[in-house]
C-alpha cells in the first residue's frame, strides 16, 4: 500500500520543475576539479625532471669523467716531474755521440769516489755542445734524489764498498748505457713523430734500479761485481727495448738503423741490434774470446775483444785478456 | 545498473578522477548535480544558501579524490556528506528543530484513504505545487529520509547510513513523511 502510494507521490514530485544550480556554479566546481586534477597528474617539478633530467645526467656524466682523467693525469705527470732527470728527447747529441768517447774520458778525468751523477753533470758542460751544457732548472731538483739512492739506499752492494775500483766505475757504466738507450729510443721516436715522452723510458729504468738497490746485495764484493751491473743494464735496455717496441717482422734490422740515426756509432748498433748482441752477456762474450784465443785464433780473438772494450769500456776484463 | 549498461559507475569514476582523470569527474558531476542540488534547495527552501552549500559539497568530493575508497555507494557517500553539511548549517543558524522527534505531533492513522485517492484527481500541475508546500512543511528529518529516496534513490538501509540513524529511525521517518506529504495532497480535494 505505502509502496504504491509512494510510486504515485514520486511521480507528481517528479512533475515538479528541477530547479538547476546556476551555470557559475557548475563552471567554478568544474574548474576546480580540472585544476586539482591536473595536479595530481603533472605534480610539480615532473615536467622539469622529465624535460631536463636526461641532459643533466648526461652533463654531469661527462663532467665526472673528464674531472677523473684530468686528476689521472695531473697525478702522472706528478709521477714524471718527481722522475729522476733524463736527456731530453730533443738533445740527442748530448749523449750519443759520447757514446764511445766521453765514457772512458769520464772515468779518466773524474777522481774516485765521486757519485755518478755529479760526475755526469760536471762533464756535460765540459763536454759538448752549449745546447747539452745549460742545466735544466726544472729536473734539477730530482738529481740529489738520485745522486744519494745508489750509495745510500744499498749500503752493502759492491758501488759502496771502497776497496775495490770496480764498482765506483760500474754505475758510470750503467748510466751512460742507459743514457743510449735512452736517447736512442727518444730519437726513435722523434723519427716516428711521436711526441717525446722522456719521463717514459727513466721511469722504467728508475724503478729497475731501485727494485735491484733494496735488493741484499750478493756476495758480490768481489773483483767480479760488476758484472752483474753491466748484465742487469743489459737486461734492462733488453726490456725497455722490448716495451717500446714489440718485436715485429723486421724487427732485427730497424733498432740498428735508429740507432745508427740517432748517432751512435755504427758497430755497437749493430751489435745492440743484433740477436746475437741480445742474447750473448758479457761473461760469454768473455768465453768465446777465450775459446778463440784457445783455438789459435789470435787475430779473430783480438778483434772480438776490440769489440767488447768499445762495447764494454768499464768492464773489467780478466788479467788472462788484459 | 549502470556498469550493466556499459557506463562506468559512480564508484569507478570517482577511482578514476583520484588518478587524475577530470573527465571522470565531469561525468560524475553531471550525473548528480541536478539531484543534488535540488536535495539541498529543498531542505534549505533558500537558492543562496543552497548554492553555496552545493558548491562546498562538491568542493569535498574534489578534495577527498585521494582518500575515497568505494565502500560504500557513492550516492551514499556524497549523500552523507550532504547531510553533514546540513547539519552545519542548521546549528549555525539556530535551526535545531531537525534533532527533535517531530513525528509524534503528526498521526499516521489520521489520513483518510479516501481524501488520498482524490489528489488522483487532481489537476497535475496544483498537485505539484500542493506537494511541493507540503514538503516545504514537513520537518527537516522526515524531510532529508523523502528527499533521499527520491532525489538519491536510496532504499531505508542506505538512508539510515547517510544520516546516520538506525534503519527503524529511517523507515519511521519516511512514513511519517510520506503520510503528510499523501494527507496535503487529500485535504484538497
Amino acid at each position: 500500500m505505502i509502496e504504491r502510494r509512494d510510486e504515485e507521490l514520486s511521480h507528481i514530485y517528479r512533475d515538479a520543475e528541477g530547479p538547476r544550480p546556476p551555470q557559475r556554479v557548475d563552471d567554478n566546481i568544474l574548474a576546480a576539479s580540472q585544476r586539482v586534477a591536473g595536479t595530481v597528474r603533472r605534480p610539480a617539478g615532473f615536467r622539469f625532471s622529465r624535460r631536463w633530467g636526461t641532459p643533466v645526467a648526461i652533463a654531469a656524466t661527462v663532467l665526472v669523467t673528464s674531472t677523473l682523467a684530468l686528476m689521472v693525469f695531473e697525478r702522472q705527470s706528478g709521477v714524471d716531474t718527481v722522475a729522476p732527470p733524463v736527456p731530453r728527447a730533443d738533445r740527442p747529441a748530448k749523449v750519443s755521440v759520447p757514446e764511445t768517447q766521453r765514457a772512458p774520458q769520464a772515468e779518466k778525468s773524474s777522481p774516485a769516489g765521486k757519485s755518478p751523477p755529479a760526475e755526469i753533470q760536471r762533464a756535460a758542460p765540459a763536454g759538448k755542445s752549449p745546447v747539452a751544457a745549460p742545466p735544466r732548472p726544472e729536473k734539477a731538483p730530482a738529481t740529489p734524489e738520485k745522486a744519494p739512492a745508489t750509495p745510500e739506499k744499498a749500503p752493502a752492494t759492491p758501488e759502496k764498498a771502497p776497496a775495490t775500483p770496480g764498482p765506483q766505475a760500474a754505475p758510470r757504466s750503467d748510466k751512460v748505457q742507459q743514457h743510449t738507450v735512452e736517447t736512442a729510443l727518444s730519437s726513435e721516436r722523434r723519427a716516428t713523430g711521436q711526441p717525446a715522452r722522456a719521463p717514459a723510458i727513466p721511469r722504467g729504468v728508475e724503478i729497475l734500479r731501485k727494485s735491484e738497490e733494496v735488493k741484499p746485495a750478493p756476495a758480490a764484493a768481489s773483483p767480479q761485481a760488476p758484472v752483474p751491473d753491466a748484465q742487469r743494464v743489459f737486461d734492462a735496455q733488453q726490456r725497455l727495448r722490448a716495451m717500446q717496441a714489440p718485436p715485429a717482422a723486421g724487427a732485427v734490422s730497424e733498432p740498428a738503423a735508429t740507432l745508427q740515426g740517432s748517432g751512435v756509432a755504427a758497430p755497437v748498433a749493430n751489435r745492440l741490434a743484433t740477436p746475437e748482441a741480445k742474447e750473448r752477456t758479457p761473461e760469454k762474450w768473455i768465453e768465446d774470446i777465450r775459446k778463440l784465443k784457445t783455438e789459435g785464433k789470435a787475430s779473430e780473438a783480438e778483434r772480438e775483444l776490440a769489440e767488447f772494450k768499445k762495447r764494454y769500456p768499464d768492464y773489467r776484463l780478466p788479467d788472462d785478456l788484459r | 545498473m549502470r556498469s550493466m549498461r556499459g557506463e562506468a559507475s559512480d564508484e569507478e569514476l570517482m577511482l578514476r578522477y583520484g588518478r587524475g582523470d577530470s573527465r571522470a569527474f565531469e561525468l560524475l558531476y553531471r550525473r548528480h548535480r541536478l539531484p543534488l542540488y535540488r536535495f539541498l534547495l529543498r531542505q534549505l527552501g533558500n537558492a543562496e544558501s543552497a548554492e553555496e552549500l552545493f558548491q562546498d559539497l562538491w568542493m569535498r568530493v574534489v578534495n577527498s579524490r585521494g582518500r575515497y575508497q568505494p565502500r560504500a555507494k557513492f550516492t551514499s557517500w556524497i549523500y552523507a556528506i550532504a547531510h553533514n553539511r546540513l547539519m552545519d548549517f542548521y546549528r549555525a543558524n539556530g535551526r535545531a528543530s531537525f534533532l527533535s522527534h517531530e513525528e509524534s505531533q503528526f498521526v499516521l492513522e489520521d489520513a483518510p484513504a479516501a481524501e488520498i485517492a482524490a489528489d488522483l484527481r487532481l489537476d497535475r500541475k496544483r498537485a505539484v505545487e500542493r506537494l511541493l508546500a507540503a514538503l516545504g512543511a514537513l520537518p527537516d528529518a522526515q524531510r532529508e529520509a523523502f528527499l533521499l529516496q527520491q532525489e538519491g534513490e536510496m532504499s531505508i538501509e542506505e538512508i539510515a547510513a547517510a544520516t546516520g540513524v538506525g534503519p527503524e529511525t529511517a523507515k519511521s521517518r519516511l512514513r511519517y513523511a510520506v503520510a503528510k506529504l499523501r494527507a496535503s495532497l487529500g485535504k484538497e480535494s
